[in-house]
């Protein structure tokens, strides 16, 4: 919206706090200059974002441009060059298992790989036998790949799954976000690079760099790049995002109905349906006038009458349910920063996002796709006194709910799309809106 | 200053995508090639935002194909590289590793504690200046901002310290001599810097889209992908760090009947955010001709 109008950022007046909520600093290249005045943040009140800034229209052959331009490139050198540093304080290590969630081994290291898993399998037959945890043996996802023996900080309480001998496990796109961050230092097993370290000492391995990193995690477990792009962008600006049973692509997305249509409903909607059910019942289409011969002596009830186009009502539940198809599936559930989160139990989450890669994915999905993605998300109606006053918000927020998050080589748009149900809402039932303002009592006319 | 990589740069194929780590390698590309990509991970300075992001850099495919076309580029299976090159490196490399590991650890711990010193020594000027009672009181608080500061994120003390790095000498005695853990960016080294010619790939499969891409390319041309504004790419006059795009591009096969909806819904949008509408394609005159590809601009005529 905002974004698009250019014109915006030649006039500094323009840049007041109305429209800067509206343009969105992440949909246009930034000049990295500015990020110079972010990576003192030594005082803490001036941690906001940098805004627009002033860019040219086209290039000329100038030298005040041409150094313009180097300065900015510098900037982003400098600022992309930056090694991520662990200070020993607060330095967190961690070790890639590069085939899945084991046990832990003893704390000798085995000279090569050969050794080392027939050591392991020897050692631990007993073990998994009085383990109960099905899937992996030691109860933690079968997709994680990184596991943190001393975890601490705050990371780690909105990811992974801790095992029996206190090692949080994590998922590839966990580890992945935590080690471009700079968070994490993971270490190659020393079953795959060989001994570093001398007699006596504990062997560590060889830290992971980046690029190793998206080489090992990126692919694995059903992680797409499109997928981690929004993984990585919602975690960044403070959701907690988790996998959703839409992952993988056997499993679906269950949800409980049993309660939703009841609360959905309402009483106001009870009686509707009854009246309309009552009253289709009683009229006669057929032959004559639509609305029927006789006495009319209520507009509403020829309303009625007239609305013999069926429409889709969300609140039916549909059966039998179909099942969503890749890429319109849920894959993330996301929660706000605000909302109490427990990686034990997570709560009913604030949205749902589904995944689609712009490249492989050109066409809008088609009516069935969506609809099938909307069934499998809850019901969520429209509830609470400013809903139930305005029209438009109904609508707009619907009865179920999902986000497609778009995404084109690294760029990702959310898009909302929503089951608005026109039909449910009746216009000739509404109470005409007051004179002018609207107020809530409609008031003859002065 | 960025030194320039050796060619034919390694571009990272992992599981469908083509990615940059080396910021050399970005730099090279963006200055002699236009190539900016989209730079897609966290920034680990500044974590939390989504403004400024740093690497990895992620290519489109018709970027990695304009460069390997150009023979500036290489394509490397990454998978295979690491899966092959982490088992065979040699004790004392990985030795050697780890103690240049350790070296630059080292130095980014005594250019935080320089940095450091610095803060409380100005700090400390403040105080002198100001002899007034309340006033040095408020500068003993402002040092222990400072102080908090620079434990809190090391990181940013070395950012801020960038362009000093060089001179920051190993002959200074610092309090605490425990180096800094350093998770590298790229793998080369410890892996051997040039892939083995079985890693190598072939050209990238690139859209239909391509011979307009490189034809802009070849223009001078900035070119993006183009999802926030519905197109398949944006085109910039210049860096797009410095300037706005100018076009809206959507590439379309030469006998293509094209929907005038289309046309007017893109027109209408490039108009509205002041950019042109641009289609085009490949005239289909077989092969050898050089530059077959031709470009048109709707713009919304002001009647």
């Amino acid at each position: 919206m905002a974004d698009t109008d250019e014109a915006a950022a030649h006039l500094p007046a323009s840049q007041d706090s109305a429209p800067q909520i509206e343009t969105d600093l992440s949909d246009e290249t930034q000049d990295f200059r500015f990020l110079n005045n972010l990576a003192f943040p030594s005082d803490s009140s001036q941690t906001s974002l940098p805004r627009r800034g002033e860019k040219d229209f086209e290039p000329n052959p100038t030298l005040y441009q041409a150094d313009i331009l180097d300065a900015s490139r510098q900037a982003m050198h400098n600022a992309l060059s930056h090694p991520r540093l662990h200070h020993p304080k607060h330095r967190v290590i961690a070790f890639y298992a590069p085939d899945g969630p084991a046990p832990p081994t003893n704390v000798t290291e085995e000279k090569d790989e050969k050794e080392t898993t027939t050591n392991e399998d020897d050692e631990q037959n007993p073990k998994k036998a009085t383990n109960a945890d099905a899937g992996t043996g030691i109860g933690v996802p079968a997709d994680s790949c990184v596991y943190v023996p001393n975890p601490k900080g705050q990371y780690f309480k909105s990811m992974g799954r801790a095992d029996r001998w206190n090692r949080v496990w994590l998922l590839p796109e966990e580890a992945l976000y935590l080690i471009e961050r700079g968070s994490l230092d993971i270490r190659w097993p020393v079953s795959v690079t060989g001994p570093t370290a001398e007699e006596g000492e504990k062997d560590l391995g060889i830290p992971m760099s980046l690029q190793a990193a998206y080489a090992c995690f990126t692919g694995r477990g059903g992680l797409s790049v499109e997928r981690f792009s929004v993984y990585t962008g919602l975690r960044r600006l403070g959701y907690t995002v988790i996998r959703a049973p839409g992952w993988d692509d056997e499993s679906d997305e269950v949800q409980d109905e049993e309660s939703a249509p009841q609360q959905g409903l309402g009483i106001f909607g009870r009686f509707l349906h009854w009246l309309h059910s009552w009253n289709s019942s009683t009229g006669v289409t057929t032959t004559g006038p639509v609305v029927g011969l006789g006495i009319h002596r209520s507009y509403n009830d020829i309303y009625r009458k007239l609305a013999v186009i069926p429409y889709h009502d969300p609140v039916t539940p549909q059966f039998p349910r179909r099942k969503t198809t890749a890429p319109f599936r849920v894959v993330f559930h996301v929660y706000k920063p605000s909302t109490a989160f427990r990686k034990s139990a997570p709560p009913t989450p604030d949205f749902r996002i589904a995944v689609v890669n712009s490249r492989t994915q050109t066409t809008m999905p088609t009516l069935s796709q969506l609809g099938t993605l909307l069934e499998s998300t809850p019901l969520d109606p429209p509830r609470g006194e400013k809903m139930d006053r305005m029209l438009y918000m109904r609508l707009r927020h619907g009865y179920r709910n999902v986000i497609l998050a778009v995404v084109d080589q690294g760029v990702v748009s959310f898009l909302r799309v929503g089951d608005a149900a026109f039909g449910k809402e009746k216009i000739y039932a509404e109470k005409p809106p007051g004179p002018k303002k609207g107020g809530n009592r409609p008031r003859p006319k002065k | 200053m960025a030194t320039d990589p050796a060619l034919p740069i390694p571009i990272s194929y992992i599981s469908g995508s083509y990615y940059l780590f080396s910021i050399d390698a970005v730099t090279y590309l963006r200055r002699e090639h236009h190539i900016c990509g989209v730079l897609i991970g966290t920034l680990p300075q500044i974590p939390q935002q989504n403004v400024f992001l740093a690497m990895p850099l992620q290519l489109m495919p018709e970027e990695a194909r304009l460069l390997v076309d150009k023979g500036v580029a290489c394509i490397v299976d990454e998978i295979k590289a690491h899966k092959d090159g982490m088992t065979s490196i040699m004790e004392e490399d990985r030795k050697r590793y780890l103690r240049d590991l350790e070296a630059e650890g080292l130095q980014a711990m005594r250019l935080q504690n320089r940095r450091k010193e610095q803060l409380r020594e100005e700090a400390l000027k403040n105080i002198d200046a100001k002899k007034a009672a309340k006033a040095s009181k408020k500068a003993a608080q402002k040092q222990a901002v400072a102080d908090n500061a620079a434990g809190d994120d090391p990181a940013l003390e070395l950012f801020a310290g960038g362009e000093q790095a060089q001179d920051a000498g190993p002959q200074r005695p610092t309090p605490s001599e425990t180096a800094m853990a350093v998770t590298p960016a790229t793998s080369y080294p410890p892996m051997p810097s040039r892939p083995a010619s079985d890693q190598i790939l072939p050209s990238p499969e690139v859209p239909s889209s391509y011979p307009l891409f490189a034809h802009l390319h070849s223009k001078g041309y900035f070119l993006s992908p183009g999802l926030r504004f519905g197109c398949q790419y944006l085109a910039y006059p210049g860096d797009p760090l410095r300037f706005h795009s100018h076009f809206l591009v959507v590439s379309a096969e030469w006998d293509e009947e094209i929907n005038l909806m289309d046309i007017i819904a893109g027109g209408r949008l490039g108009t509205g955010v002041k950019k042109g509408f641009l289609v085009g394609g490949a005239e289909q005159t077989g092969p050898g001709a050089e530059d077959s590809v031709r470009t048109f601009s709707v713009e919304w005529a002001g009647m």
